[in-house]
């Protein structure tokens, strides 16, 4: 099969179901974001992580290994970030979280399982672990002001994730009637978290495109360029390689709108960056997936 | 001890993810309907009918079977019933689409799926799609007293049904992104049925306990007999044996209690019978999956 027959299947289901939430938000027939966001944040996407882990697709070392090096690649997305912004005078409280949170849920884990199969969805969700729960503590301590692990103890999050590692760290596999609980109701967090992405871009408007632009390139720029310095330092082959610079070079998180439009940081500037990275990252993801596939 | 570790793998995630439904409703939290019955029924599920159907290849043979056996349970039901209701003075409208048509999407297809993999999905699913076909039509047309088609031809699940056929008929396989992209968007179909019925069980109310009971244990009985005896009839074996009586021995469709609702033909007596059967499965749907498998 040619390359780019290749890419082709691997970018079209995304484009498809997005697409059916683009055409649903333009079309302005009602869609319940805070029911589906509740649907797959609290029951969807721990079930996901849950079922995925469990499967032992990858060992607890291959685990801790990309996590380890995707928690370098977070903390230097942030220094970087923030010299950035402190030199072009932006707030760093309102845009570092975009600049830094990659779309590692929405965008990154369809295109780690159509591109690398089940072993490249397990290495992309041992990102989005990591990825999510440094969203909702240090992006949550950004746009609020302050430190709240509190609330993360309250969600279920954590907890099915701890449950996962205990069972992924002694290699026991989880009843069966768990597992199967988890694998229907993590079926849908994909799914619908595609669509929902498709319903925000046609919602979330761009004010300021040039600043969108300018932020967008640079989370795109910084995302790839460290993914894959990463990659060659920590000596990564194959679809760890893959997987790490995809889950570094995706566009800004959504969950950076929410949290900016909760505590009134700037939201419309970070909509506009969604939303411009987001297509410059649709229209460039063709020659992300070549340098990826290749490399292999 | 093993038997409990089988029945529990295909029964609890069912009830669990009804349950989340449930509690969703019960902690007075706002559930979209329309929204999640569109997602799933607009979408969900003609995708999973199209990918299930370019994965498992079912042979016509096979599907005729099927096929005629569901056809024949669904009218044999219906005449049983009708004479029962009329013979317990019960209004027709009201009461009959509830005997014929049980819960064979959001129950029966998972139930189908974990106990019988795959093929048993693919079964379940010409079960269902002459379901949805029998609901839309004649279930609508004795709840509103006329016929209509117009519904039927807008219903994506038929066209879904259509493609399948015709990829079967001309032996054409999907292109991977056409599979990849159905079968992703036919994943949201369980969990959304499932919390989409848990959270119609929690509106729902018991009005008349004595009549709920009766009809309801009356349902699944007859469900389950005329399954046996129809597939005793046609001489069916294995997995298509057991999908037609697991299928015909399902509780009340939650569609009955919405076609109630706006034919106004007494929704809070269809609402008992809803939710005592459905009640009633989580102890029948174990003994049944003891016998068939």
């Amino acid at each position: 099969m040619s390359i780019v027959v290749q890419i082709a299947s691997i970018i079209a289901p995304l484009f498809v179901i997005a697409g059916i939430g683009y055409i649903w938000g333009r079309s302005g027939r009602p869609f319940d974001t805070t029911l589906v966001g509740m649907l797959t944040l609290n029951f969807g996407v721990p079930a996901l992580i849950f079922s995925t882990l469990t499967n032992l697709d990858v060992s607890p070392a291959e685990f801790g290994e990309i996590s380890g090096i995707f928690g370098i690649f977070l903390l230097a997305n942030l220094m970087i970030g923030a010299l950035f912004l402190r030199l072009f005078r932006l707030e760093i409280g309102a845009f570092l979280p975009a600049l830094s949170f990659p779309n590692n849920g929405n965008m990154g884990l369809p295109l780690c399982l159509f591109a690398f199969g089940d072993v490249g969805l397990a290495l992309g969700i041992s990102v989005f672990v990591l990825m999510s729960t440094a969203n909702v503590t240090i992006g949550f301590a950004f746009a609020s002001g302050k430190w709240s692990l509190i609330s993360m103890f309250k969600t279920p999050f954590l907890w099915i994730i701890a449950a996962a590692l205990i069972f992924m760290g002694t290699e026991t596999t989880p009843p069966r009637w768990v597992a199967n609980t988890a694998e229907i109701i993590g079926g849908m967090s994909i799914p619908l978290m595609l669509v929902a992405l498709g319903v925000s871009l046609s919602r979330l408007e761009v004010r300021d495109f040039k600043q969108s632009f300018w932020l967008g390139s640079v989370r795109l720029i910084i995302g790839f360029g460290l993914g894959v310095l990463l990659a060659e330092a920590f000596d990564l082959h194959g679809i760890a390689r893959g997987v790490l610079i995809l889950q570094c070079a995706m566009p800004t998180a959504v969950m950076n709108y929410l949290l900016a439009a909760r505590f009134d940081r700037e939201a419309s500037g970070v909509a506009g960056v969604v939303v411009v990275s987001t297509f410059m990252s649709l229209a460039t993801l063709p020659f992300l997936m070549l340098f990826v596939l290749q490399g292999q | 001890m093993a038997i409990v570790g089988v029945l529990s793998a295909i029964v609890l995630p069912v009830f669990l993810c009804a349950a989340i439904g449930l509690f969703w409703t019960r902690s007075g939290r706002d559930f979209d309907s329309d929204l999640v019955s569109t997602l799933v029924y607009k979408i969900a599920v003609p995708c999973l009918i199209i990918a299930t159907f370019s994965k498992v290849r079912l042979d016509f043979s096979v599907i005729s079977e099927i096929a005629v056996a569901a056809i024949t349970i669904y009218l044999v039901t219906a005449m049983v019933a009708a004479i029962v209701l009329r013979l317990f003075r019960l209004s027709l409208p009201a009461y009959l689409p509830s005997m014929i048509f049980p819960l064979v999407g959001s129950m029966g297809l998972p139930v189908s799926l974990f106990a019988f993999g795959e093929k048993g999905l693919a079964l379940a699913l010409v079960y269902f799609t002459l379901g949805a076909v029998g609901t839309f039509t004649i279930g609508a047309a004795i709840a509103s007293g006329r016929m209509s088609l117009g519904n039927l031809v807008r219903e994506p699940a038929l066209w879904a049904a259509v493609i399948a056929i015709l990829m079967i008929w001309l032996d054409i396989s999907l292109p991977k992104w056409i599979h990849d992209s159905t079968q992703l968007l036919g994943g949201m179909a369980f969990p959304l049925q499932l919390i989409a019925l848990g959270c119609s069980l929690g509106r729902l109310e018991i009005s008349s306990l004595g009549r709920g009971i009766g009809l309801g244990v009356f349902r699944l009985a007859i469900g389950f007999l005329i399954g046996w005896g129809v597939a005793e009839y046609f001489e069916l074996e294995g997995i298509v044996r057991a999908i037609v009586i697991l299928q015909s021995g399902m509780p009340v469709a939650v569609s009955n209690y919405l076609f109630a609702v706006i034919y106004k033909r007494e929704p809070e007596e269809v609402a008992s019978m809803v939710l005592i059967s459905t009640g009633l499965s989580i102890v029948t749907l174990p003994i049944l999956l003891l016998y068939l498998l």
